[in-house]
């Protein structure tokens, strides 16, 4: 349920462009993103209605106590190793536990990262649900980038996000050891909270900053990288000039000097030469 | 051909000879060339993959002649703005410019167009690859020695103007990433001291980001640049036909002779089975390796920047000097010298200058003035290679460090840590690099030297001056033979 | 070969020996010949496929990747073939050539000295006119370097001056005007002076820092501090900011500034603090610069400081 974006399946029906066939043979060019009959593509994961349930909210409470206690404190107050929670609200909540963050592998003070979620769906409604009703933090954005334009998304884009994540939504590095992360897996939910809350060292961008409809825009252009093939071939990582240069001098210069190398070889009996022309 | 009055020479009925003999009747007729021709046929071509390098970068500018050419059918040097309508949804709706948006087209609207421009770059970067490896071929070999001073000059001219052209390139798209080098660019300019800001400003046509740069930097790149480097690429083949290719020493191998294959058939076939490799080998990264999908960096926007911005990697290693080099500044005389002044004028400047000089400053530090046709091989001149070892280690730190995002990223080493690492790398590397090539060129050496015959050189020392006059008499009649072994395809050094 | 040329042809260069071990028995390598010839055959037949497919390519709507890829092949066949040929099939015997002597005689040394001494004598009966056609040349060489002024302005006070003034509103790219309380902490917004909206050596950077309020060289509003978005050391945007460590980090070069400390460079290339704009709030509540930035935005340059 929660791998949405992952599975994706190579469009290859009867018909298919010349591009299409080539990506079948080569697994390049347009991958032509299909969910899998999924009906979360926007990876809200959990039950939006169950969050105001004051059994779930006791169950996350439940869970809160078991895996979260010992960082964030008795009822989210906080604590050494871990940052308070009153007013972190559903978002950040939901942010850090679909994206995997939280429950964190990494010492307190370092940046942990994305990997898979260590709860599933209930579970994380449930403690959505509880760190909700701790304190008066922002709501789980609803997103729409379906109706969102995503040319204008990607102005904003470029004039925000991209100083940090990459033109590309690739990631990038920052100072002290901090990482900008790759945008390639997060979800269009995702995308939203972390703009609306600034997880870490994320600048904050809240309602009085980027309307919903503009969330909505970035949010769809995110998607659109995602989805989007690469039309020249192999994408070396869509980080720029690096693995260009990388290619170019071992690949292309490489395959050039075994070719000098080949062409350059003396063959030492060289007894097939045709008397005529000599 | 009949009706010419012909000399009286000239067998009768050639009627019934082939095409190619009638045709060269018919040329040589007007133009007299045959005797020079058939000497460039004949000549000799000493034989060594290592000689073919030059080769790669030959070709690799044939194809960029070839590919830009088609470019410019289609791509518009101008800063107007237009309203991007074209095929490719990301950036549809937005005001861009038509330079941005002819080099869209060219990636999404004109067939096969975007294989062309994926071959144009990849091209450059491996004409620039190929011209560093040649130029390292020639150096560690001793191959700028005399009489070949002049032909080293022009390589690393040639090398300089590639580099050049490189960038123009890049910068030509207007989009987020060429903006933002063309504004390192132009800070580099103001911060030359006195004039910087004069160079800036004519240069620019104004203020960054100024509203002529686009259609100069196109004039520059598609006609000026290529033009030199065509004209010295002809100086550079010419003079290498003239004095004849250099050759390692071997059996029969003297400082006196050309030992190898003649042009005609053999090495022109391999010369041309080099251009087709080349070329295919640029054919299939054009099209099976993205390269600068200007479309997702987005229209250059001089507020706007992202992250991982690099230059293409010829110019990483002047990137890694601006990243690495402390933060200093000076002022002089109340007037300030700014720190990009250090790392991107001087750096460069005392690289290039080292690098025409050397063959100067090797003679005048080894007494060496005489002729050589003879190849080192680099054991056999420890100092020599332990420098040249040295400098490379030098200028790969400085490229690495050029990439220090996108390594701090990949391995994940803080910056803070990579920049330090790389100012002691620096220092270290290309001492401990140097010594060790210099160790090894010793051992090397002495494992050497019972075999010996590769001391051709000192039991035969080169006599510039010893009148041997049987080669003088014809000497006055070899002059004309210059030109024509050009135009055969000799044997191109670059 | 020396006798396949027309009877113009001289030779020169008598001395050529052919050193190599002549190559007449052919009849006991048909079988590598044979080899030899289907490798160049097969590799030239490729080529054609390759060469058709790319037409068939094209003509129904062209793919970058099958376009590179047999245009790859077709070329790589016909280099494939041209090489095995020229290895198998084409003479390979090592040529011996002298090499001739690149300096010429002193006789045509003396000859070339005396004939452009000749010719120079006539010009010096004439060295009045020698000098006034040099002066002429001279001047014509100086007024043809006088048109590189047509190429750009003088740099005057552009690199100096920013669109900020007294009281000059700070806008978004989109010409809106900003509020204080528009600014939540941890956020950053890039402003321009109002009706420059865009311009290249404008931006700048609005930071609540959320740290209470700082002492800085210039006015503040609040913890919104406004520094310039122009990197000092090559004047890319100083777009990466860290809102937790209050760091401003420069993408090109990682010149890293502080945010709470007037901007001071802390780590890479950048020698200078990014210069901090002074504000204030205006009677509609909305963010108005006090003033010019008090240093040049941007890189640094020879007279910066005059």
């Amino acid at each position: 349920m929660l791998a949405a974006r992952t599975c994706r399946v190579v469009a290859a029906g009867a018909g298919a462009s010349l591009a299409t066939v080539l990506a079948v043979l080569t697994g390049l060019g347009p991958a032509a993103a299909a969910e899998d009959g999924h009906d979360d593509p926007l990876g809200y994961v959990v039950d939006l209605e169950a969050l105001d349930d004051p059994a779930v909210v006791a169950e996350g409470r439940r869970l809160y106590q078991r895996g979260c206690v010992s960082c964030h404190g008795v009822d989210g107050v906080g604590a050494p190793a871990g940052p308070p929670l009153r007013d972190a609200g559903a978002a950040s909540a939901h942010f850090q536990l679909t994206s995997g963050r939280m429950p964190a592998t990494v010492p307190a003070g370092a940046q942990p990262q994305r990997k898979p979620p260590a709860y599933g769906a209930e579970e994380i409604t449930a403690l959505v649900a509880y760190v909700a009703s701790l304190g008066d933090g922002p709501e789980i954005p609803r997103v729409h980038p379906d109706e969102a334009d995503v040319a204008v998304g990607g102005e904003l884009f470029r004039q925000v996000c991209a100083a940090c994540h990459s033109a590309t939504g690739a990631g990038g590095a920052q100072s002290y050891g901090r990482i900008a992360p790759t945008l390639m897996e997060s979800t269009p939910v995702q995308v939203a909270e972390a703009m609306r809350i600034g997880p870490g060292q994320m600048p904050v961008f809240g309602p009085e900053r980027f309307s919903d409809e503009e969330v909505d825009e970035i949010v769809r252009y995110v998607q659109f990288l995602q989805e989007v093939g690469d039309p020249g071939g192999f994408a070396l990582g869509r980080i720029g000039p690096i693995p260009e240069g990388f290619v170019a001098i071992v690949i292309g210069l490489g395959a050039t000097l075994l070719a000098a190398f080949w062409v350059g070889k003396r063959r030492e009996q060289s007894h097939d030469v045709e008397e005529g022309s000599a | 051909m009949n009706t010419d009055g012909g000399r009286p020479s000239a067998p009768s009925g050639h009627r019934g000879t082939p095409l190619t003999r009638r045709t060269v009747r018919w040329l040589d007729r007007r133009v007299g060339a045959a005797g020079m021709a058939r000497k460039a046929l004949e000549k000799v071509f000493p034989d060594h993959w290592s000689f073919l390098i030059g080769e790669i970068a030959l070709w690799s500018f044939v194809m960029l002649l070839l590919t830009g050419v088609y470019l410019t059918f289609f791509f518009e040097p101008s800063l107007e703005k237009v309203v991007y309508d074209g095929s490719y949804e990301g950036l549809r709706g937005l005001e861009i410019t038509r330079a941005y948006d002819s080099a869209l087209d060219i990636s999404f609207e004109v067939r096969s167009g975007l294989v062309m421009r994926q071959m144009h770059h990849w091209a450059a970067l491996v004409f620039v690859a190929s011209t560093s490896a040649h130029l390292c071929r020639v150096f560690f070999t001793g191959a700028f020695r005399r009489p070949r001073e002049l032909n080293w000059i022009i390589g690393v001219t040639l090398m300089i103007l590639a580099i050049v052209n490189g960038f123009t390139g890049y910068s030509l798209l207007d989009d987020q990433l060429s903006g933002t080098g063309l504004r390192i660019a132009y800070n580099i300019a103001i911060s030359i001291p006195l004039v910087g800001t004069w160079i800036a400003s004519l240069f620019f046509g104004g203020e960054f980001p100024g509203p002529d740069i686009i259609t100069r930097l196109y004039v520059i790149h598609i006609l000026l640049v290529p033009g030199v480097l065509l004209a010295l690429i002809g100086l550079h083949m010419g003079l290498l036909v003239r004095q004849r290719h250099t050759q390692f020493s071997g059996p029969g191998r003297t400082e006196d002779n050309v030992v190898g294959e003649r042009v005609w058939p053999t090495y022109l076939a391999k010369g041309l089975g080099m251009f087709f490799l080349t070329s295919a080998a640029l054919a299939a990264l054009g099209g099976l390796a993205q390269i600068n999908p200007i479309w997702l960096y987005g229209p250059y926007e001089p507020a706007d920047v992202s992250t991982a911005s690099q230059p293409d990697w010829y110019m990483g290693w002047l990137d890694g000097a601006l990243r690495i080099m402390p933060s200093w500044e000076f002022r002089a005389f109340g007037f300030e010298v700014p720190n990009p002044f250090l790392q991107a004028v001087l750096v460069p400047t005392i690289t290039f200058l080292l690098l025409f000089l050397w063959p100067f400053l090797e003679a005048r530090v080894t007494k060496d003035h005489a002729e050589h046709h003879l190849l080192d091989r680099p054991r056999d001149r420890p100092v020599r290679t332990a420098l040249g070892v040295a400098a490379l280690s030098f200028y790969t730190v400085l490229f690495f460090a050029g990439g220090s995002d996108v390594l701090a990223v990949t391995f994940g080493i803080p910056i803070n840590v990579l920049f330090p690492a790389f100012q002691v790398l620096l220092v270290v590397l290309p001492a401990a690099a140097g010594y060790l090539a210099y160790r090894l060129c010793k051992e090397l050496a002495q494992r050497d030297q019972p075999g010996g015959e590769h001391h051709a050189r000192e039991v035969a020392p080169p006599a510039p001056d010893s009148g041997e006059s049987h080669r003088r008499e014809v000497a006055p009649d070899d002059t004309p033979e210059r030109q024509p072994a050009a135009e055969a395809g000799g044997k191109p050094r670059r | 070969m020396s006798d396949g040329v027309g009877s113009e042809g001289q030779v020169h260069e008598g001395q050529q020996t052919s050193e190599k071990q002549a190559s007449d028995d052919r009849s006991g390598d048909r079988p590598s010949r044979s080899w030899g010839e289907r490798v160049v055959a097969l590799a030239f037949t490729v080529a054609v496929l390759a060469g058709l497919a790319l037409t068939v390519v094209y003509s129904v709507g062209g793919q970058a990747q099958l376009e590179g890829l047999f245009l790859a092949v077709a070329l790589g066949g016909i280099g494939v073939g041209a090489v095995v040929w020229a290895q198998r099939f084409m003479p390979s015997e090592e040529v011996t050539e002298d090499r001739i002597e690149l300096g010429s005689t002193d006789e045509e040394v003396k000859a070339f000295t005396q004939s452009f001494e000749t010719g120079e004598e006539s010009l010096e009966r004439r060295s009045l006119l020698v000098k006034l056609g040099l002066g002429a040349l001279g001047a014509l060489g100086l007024a043809a370097v006088f048109p590189i002024r047509s190429l750009g302005p003088r740099p005057g006070r552009g690199l100096k001056d920013t669109g900020y003034a007294e009281g000059v509103r700070l806008v978004t790219v989109h010409g809106r005007p900003v509020r204080p309380d528009s600014l939540v902490p941890g956020t950053v917004l890039t402003v321009w002076p109002e009706g420059h909206e865009g311009d290249a050596d404008s931006p700048t950077l609005l930071i609540r820092t959320g740290a209470g309020r700082l002492q800085l060289a210039q006015p503040t509003v609040d913890d919104i501090v406004a520094y310039s978005k122009l990197c000092t050391h090559t004047g890319c945007p100083v777009g990466l900011y860290q809102q937790q460590e209050q760091l401003l980090l420069c993408p090109c070069h990682q010149s890293t500034f502080d945010v709470l400390d007037g901007a001071q460079p802390i780590f890479g290339p950048a020698a200078r603090p990014l210069p901090q704009l002074p504000i204030g709030v205006d009677d509609q509540g909305f963010f108005v610069a006090l003033g010019e930035f008090p240093q040049p935005v941007g890189g640094g340059f020879w007279d910066r400081g005059r």
